[in-house]
């Protein structure tokens, strides 16, 4: 590797540097930081209360490798109804402390813990490698997305800690302000097992609430980590605690009566419950909860008839094949204008074909296992449904070995309403559709009930800008793929059924981690301007 | 008098012949027409935009219709339009007018591309590639292609190479005998020459995994050099993007070193002096090279790089070093140092020059001269509709030139005719400071 930049200062964000994975000097790191990572495992991974862990006298989780379900990741502590209470009341009781701070001290607590993440870019995204089969291009750029959240709502909380400009006239004296709500939960994934944890940690940080953070249970070994560069950094040990657990923990978390808001990403069943149990208000609590939800999406790519089949086909395969499907914002269908449908069918097929399913940690393969078995019948439950109903374009076969590891399926001539078009598959199937126009193109993203992201290929300006007009999803990609949003650059979250909040990455994110308080005061007495 | 002087004097000479040699452009009117539309295309960068994304759609219209409707969309988005193209955006009104539209800027489109693109079919180029080599000038046909995604775009792909190898190597020996085209000081020259893309031989070629896709392409590049060396043929494996350098490089290499690559075919790399890391690279080119594994040289063909927007754009994208450098004089510089590396390094490698600029075109062939060596020793190239005064110019004077061409279909050509066009209006290049009627000395003065 290079020499590290040199940490950006408080002035100028910039985007963290991936790795540049095609110089071989860069790629032959990659496996002694595996191999020093895999004689540290398992993750020990404690219920965190403030300063006290508990480690023991519990129930316990562990994470597996989905690739070597054989090898124990993280071992964690499931935190009790008792403990997420212990945490909910030390978060409260940090809280004073840790708001009153000015917005420049959270910031460089922030940015430190960037600092610490930086410095183990290689340990991090190993352990992603592992705990999640996240192939390393993938992992390094999810270390990276963490490190941008950290140094990105840090510089934004700093700017909202200004207020806003508000009319003046003579005699009052106007002031809007931004106040911390109190505690956060944090409900967090395990698809970017280390950036949206911090991305929606860091807001809540950022601009003075204290967090109790239930990472997935996929990946729990991730979600400590997250909280020993948070406290390396200087957040105090009460503004982040660490609840590991299952649906019971986080049901616990949203229940609580202390807890002033919640920041949920996850499928759209989970957060629906999330949703309402947070509206049902406990005896003797003051406040509404708000829950800030990013949800699923059954996103779709538009192949306009003067599409450019060169840059389609490897960005449609990216899109929907990618950490094999496991985005919220992956592609699921492609919407082919006839004309050009026959070949871009073919063409699709021959590059599905082509892809190399395997471990997350050989550079070669495309597709990595998915996540657990469970996820691993789930789209082969889909894969038949397909078959069934429609037409298999294309299968990529797994080779034999260990591992939750499914084929990549491309799959067409599916009827109307088949579930393969609606549900959110999360996986690497593909649904292709033939279309009349871009018209009815977008008609059919119309039908959908969710809008997360979406894809247009067209060379005319004038079908881009139809398109543009009439979509509902929160991020539309013209010609070039639909996933990887970029932090400050392409600020994420969808529409409808896919999310309740504010894009994350954009400058409006910390705007629901907080409260606003107007305050005006009459500046005249006796005639005289005070 | 100091070795840089006599070499600044040494090339300004030759530059100043060259200048005298080119023929005049008034004896080919249809080429000044195209010449008008460069013009007005790089005076003004929106308006060449909207052009050159006209030029990338064309294949992909449907009808005179569609064809005429992108154009106007492409043309509103141009904020001062010339009158000629006002006028065409209101003819597109109607249905007649814009099917006349579509004819005339469709057939505009088809014009500029035979200037560039010299056949469908290895077949159909025979005819001006045996017209070219008459009046002195050799070639290297290059097979245009859609990117390839598939296995079977693969194969098709090496079946036309091999196709194009068979069918040249059958037509040339009919030639008639050009000395200067057929021999150096390293012996005879074949005057079938191929030019391949590794990434057109294999769809699984990943920049951060080159293992599996160079596995794959070479899987079909061995039996293309075997054709090659069975035919006589030269077969040259051209440079891409950065991405697939290390990938290429090392696939090329290792095959070449194979034993029954021993005695041919002839073959050549690429290197491309826009890159920072160019020195080394050649560097490590010369070392294999130096270990003398094969009885023909390697060709070492220098070029500047073609895909230096796109480095730029991606290194900026992902906050990476860039790669190459960022100032004209920069790169032309470092491409006269690597030119007398290359040069220093006879007889290990056969050197080929490939540019369209006066000055690095006269500083090969000083240097080459200061060093002793025949003119013979230096081959110098071009692209077929950029650089064709400049190589009738340098044949005139006696020199090796070999001409670029490609060959393919419309639908394949136009990825490399928008590269070509943006090279021949960017304002950056030497061909559009000579257009614009910078003097001579001036284009002559060291980088
Ligand atoms: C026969 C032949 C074969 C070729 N084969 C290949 C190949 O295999 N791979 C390949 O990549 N290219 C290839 N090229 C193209 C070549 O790389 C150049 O793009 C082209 O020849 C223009 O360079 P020039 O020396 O003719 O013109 P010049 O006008 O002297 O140089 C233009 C070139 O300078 C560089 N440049 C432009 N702006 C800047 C800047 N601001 N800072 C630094 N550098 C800059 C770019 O490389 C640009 O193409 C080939 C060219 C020829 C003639």
């Amino acid at each position: 590797m290079t020499a590290a930049p040199p940490p950006p200062t408080l002035q100028g964000f910039a985007n963290e540097p991936v790795l540049e994975l095609r110089r071989a000097s860069v790629r032959s790191s990659l496996g002694p930081a595996l191999e020093s990572l895999d004689a540290a495992l398992p993750v020990r991974v404690p219920v965190s209360v403030g300063a006290d862990a508990r480690t023991g006298g519990g129930a316990r989780l562990q994470s597996s490798d989905p690739g070597a379900p054989g090898r124990v990741v993280a071992v964690a502590e499931i935190a009790s109804v008792d403990d997420v209470d212990a945490a909910v009341a030390e978060a409260a009781r940090g809280a004073p402390a840790w708001s009153r701070l000015a917005p420049e001290r959270r910031a460089q607590a922030l940015i430190s813990a960037a600092a610490w993440m930086r410095a183990r870019r290689l340990e991090l995204a190993a352990l992603e490698v592992r705990e999640c089969a996240k192939p390393w291009r993938e992992a390094d750029a999810d270390v990276c997305e963490a490190i941008d959240y950290l140094e990105y709502y840090a510089r934004g909380a700093i700017a909202l800690g200004r207020g806003r400009e508000l009319l003046q006239v003579p005699g009052e004296r106007n002031e809007l302000h931004y106040a911390p709500r109190g505690v956060v939960g944090v409900i967090s994934p395990w698809n970017f097992p280390l950036a949206i944890p911090c991305g929606m940690t860091a807001a809540a940080l950022a601009v003075g609430n204290t967090v109790v953070l239930k990472p997935a249970e996929q990946s729990p070994g991730l979600g400590q980590r997250l909280r020993d560069a948070l406290l390396a950094g200087g957040v105090p040990p009460a503004a982040i605690s660490l609840a590991p657990g299952a649906a019971e923990t986080g049901a616990a978390l949203v229940a609580h009566p202390g807890v002033r808001a919640i920041a949920f990403t996850g499928s759209l069943a989970v957060g629906r419950r999330i949703i309402a149990q947070a509206a049902q208000a406990a005896p003797g609590q003051r406040h509404f909860k708000p829950v800030i939800a990013e949800l699923g999406g059954k996103n779709c790519v538009i192949v306009a008839a003067d599409a450019d089949l060169d840059e389609a086909i490897p960005a449609i395969v990216a899109s929907a094949f990618g950490y094999a499907g496991q985005k919220c914002s992956a592609a699921a269908r492609v919407l082919v204008c006839e004309p050009i449908a026959p070949q871009l069918l073919e063409r699709l097929a021959g590059a599905v074909h082509a892809l190399a399913i395997g471990q997350a940690q050989e550079l070669d393969t495309d597709v990595p296992p998915v996540i657990e078995r469970e996820a691993m019948e789930r789209v082969g439950r889909y894969a038949a449904e397909a078959a069934a109903r429609g037409r298999i374009a294309a299968q990529a076969q797994p080779p034999d070995g260990e591992g939750w590891l499914c084929p990549a399926t491309l799959a067409t001539d599916l009827p109307d309403g088949s579930p393969v078009l609606e549900d959110e598959i999360f996986g690497p199937l593909l649904a292709v559709q033939s279309v009349r126009d871009v018209e009815a193109a977008c008609d059919a993203v119309d039908g959908l009930s969710y809008a997360l992201t979406g894809g247009l290929f067209s060379r005319d300006p004038a079908t881009v800008s139809r398109v543009r007009a009439r979509t509902p999803v929160g991020n539309l990609y013209v010609n070039r793929a639909i996933t990887g949003a970029m932090v400050g650059r392409q600020p994420f979250g969808g529409n409808r059924l896919s999310g309740t909040g504010l894009k994350a990455g954009g400058p409006d994110y910390l705007l629901q981690f907080v409260e606003q308080r107007a305050v005006c005061e009459n500046t005249m007495r006796h005639g005289l301007e005070v | 008098m100091s070795g840089t002087a006599e070499l600044e004097r040494e090339l300004v000479r030759v530059g100043r012949r060259l200048a005298a040699a080119f023929p005049s452009s008034s004896h080919q009117p249809l080429r000044a027409l195209d010449e008008r539309a460069m013009q007005m295309a790089s005076a003004d960068r929106e308006l060449r935009a909207a052009l050159f994304r006209f030029v990338d759609v064309v294949p992909a219209c449907r009808s005179l219709d569609d064809l005429a409707r992108h154009l106007v969309s492409y043309l509103e988005q141009v904020p001062e339009t010339p009158p000629p193209l006002a006028a065409a955006m209101r003819i597109s009104a109607t249905r007649a007018g814009r099917a006349a539209l579509g004819a005339a800027a469709a057939g505009g489109v088809r014009h500029l591309a035979h200037r560039f693109i010299v056949g469908e079919t290895p077949e159909a180029a025979l005819g001006t590639l045996s017209r070219l080599w008459e009046d002195g000038i050799g070639t290297s046909v290059d097979l245009l292609g859609e990117a390839t995604v598939t296995e079977a775009e693969a194969d098709r792909y090496a079946a036309r190479c091999a196709g194009a190898l068979q069918r040249l190597a059958a037509a040339t020996p009919g030639w008639p005998p050009r000395p200067v085209l057929e021999q150096d000081p390293h012996g005879p020259l074949p005057r079938t020459n191929v030019c391949v893309k590794v990434s057109a031989l294999t769809p699984l070629l990943r920049p951060d995994a080159p293992r599996r896709g160079q596995l794959d392409a070479a899987a079909r590049l061995r039996p293309l050099l075997r054709v090659a060396r069975d035919a006589g043929a030269h077969l040259h494996i051209d440079m891409e993007s950065l991405d697939t350098r290390e990938a290429v490089l090392e696939l090329v290499l290792g095959l070449l070193a194979e034993e029954e690559f021993g005695a041919g075919p002839s073959a050549g790399v690429v290197v491309q002096a826009y890159l920072r890391d160019s020195p080394a690279q050649l560097e490590r080119i010369l070392e294999w090279a130096r270990a003398g594994r094969r009885s023909t040289p390697l060709t070492v063909r220098l070029v500047k790089g073609a895909y230096w927007d796109h480095e730029l754009v991606q290194a900026r994208q992902h906050g990476w070093e860039v790669p190459v450098f960022e100032h004209r004089r920069d790169c032309d510089r470092n491409f006269e140092a690597l030119t007398r590396a290359l040069l220093a390094a006879f007889p290990d490698v056969r050197v080929a020059v490939a540019s369209h600029n006066l000055r690095s075109v006269a500083h090969a062939i000083a240097a080459n001269r200061l060093s002793g060596a025949p003119d013979s020793a230096l081959e110098l190239q071009v692209l077929r509709g950029l650089g064709d005064d400049l190589g009738r110019a340098l044949a005139s004077e006696g020199h090796r030139v070999r001409s670029y061409c490609p060959v393919g279909d419309m639908v394949s050509g136009m990825a490399y005719l928008v590269r070509r066009l943006l090279e021949n209006t960017s304002n950056d290049s030497f061909l559009f400071a000579r257009a614009h009627g910078a003097p001579l000395d001036e284009l002559l003065k060291a980088p």
